[in-house]
């Protein structure tokens, strides 16, 4: 009966949800819909979790994501970003010889000026 | 242990520089040090707030906690610019209507200088059940004398900062104050017989 589906499907529930078929019947409706929207949102932050990873990796060798990319681009690298962030885990000589390819394609634009600034210092106790 | 109780020449609160540290498993962490001293406080902030969550490693999952240990020294050397020193306000309410609290950096500066990073910090990071447990990973002391001499500690090397040019008019107003203080600095090292002259040379 529908009845038995939606107590399976409602378990781990908090409260009455798990156990009185009214309540439970509204919170596993909800949980499918979230579930119907997350299997799409899931292939988003699982991109933007690689961005992350990939964005980490390369800074720890001064190169920004960015840049990075622009110059995988250029040399018609086509590694997706899951392998590179999965590269930029497990093996990081290889990934730094990605970043050196990708550095010489495209020299990232580091205009490093530091005039002397005028700063206020929060002189209490001293 | 007893190490740690030989290396502190550090006065004070050691209690609460090593409270909670049994918490913190997964001691494969690191230990950065970050010097505050002349750092511009939200610039400051934010490259903690990036190292406290473990975003500079590429293993990072937003699920689990990794960042490494963070311990600020100088913490009542850090600097802000414009006029945030009196300026600035910290707001909280008490719970009781109509008392609205405040106080100016200035103020909390002299009261606990290391609040003011700690709750830049702690208003930087995401606002998840992590939190805490990421302001656990924060210590923060207000001179350079820190209790964790023996860990293996590794000094943070701030990014090279692009400041931007000084507007025209902020530039002015700096060197007529710069001007200002030279011309007082003469006129103080004359004597003060002399304060006549002094002050016509200021005059023109």
């Amino acid at each position: 009966m529908n009845k038995k589906e939606i107590l399976k499907l409602a378990k781990g529930f908090r409260g009455r949800a798990k156990n009185c078929i009214r309540i439970a019947r509204e919170r596993v409706e909800k949980a499918l819909q979230y579930s119907y929207r997350d299997r799409r949102n899931k292939k988003r932050d699982m991109r933007s979790l690689w961005i992350q990873r990939i964005n980490a990796g390369t800074r720890q060798h001064g190169v920004n994501y960015g840049n990075f990319m622009h110059g995988l681009m250029k040399e018609n690298i086509q590694l997706n970003r899951k392998v590179l962030s999965e590269i930029s885990m497990h093996e990081p000589y290889s990934f730094k010889t990605l970043v050196d390819i990708s550095r010489s394609a495209f020299p990232g634009n580091k205009n490093v000026v530091l005039p002397t600034r005028k700063v206020n210092v929060s002189s209490i106790n001293v | 242990m007893a190490a740690q109780a030989a290396a502190t020449t550090f006065n004070g609160n050691l209690k609460k520089a090593l409270a909670g540290l049994r918490r913190i498993d997964l001691e494969g962490l690191r230990w950065r040090v970050f010097d505050a001293k002349g750092q511009v406080l939200g610039r400051l902030a934010s490259q903690i707030s990036t190292v406290i969550q473990g975003k500079d490693k590429p293993i990072y999952a937003p699920n689990r906690d990794d960042g490494d240990m963070c311990i600020v020294i100088n913490a009542k050397d850090v600097c802000v610019t414009g006029r945030k020193l009196t300026d600035k306000v910290y707001y909280w309410h008490t719970g009781y209507i109509g008392h609205l609290k405040e106080r100016t950096l200035k103020d909390q500066m002299a009261k606990d200088p290391t609040e003011v990073i700690r709750k830049a910090v702690l208003r930087m990071l995401p606002r998840n059940k992590l939190r805490d447990d990421r302001d656990r990973k924060l210590r923060i002391f207000a001179d350079s004398e820190h209790p964790f001499g023996d860990r293996p500690l590794e000094p943070y090397v701030m990014p090279p900062r692009n400041v931007r040019e000084m507007r025209p008019r902020a530039r002015r107003a700096m060197i007529r104050a710069q001007k200002k203080a030279e011309e007082q600095e003469q006129g103080g090292s004359q004597r003060k017989g002399r304060k006549k002259e002094a002050k016509t040379e200021v005059a023109t």
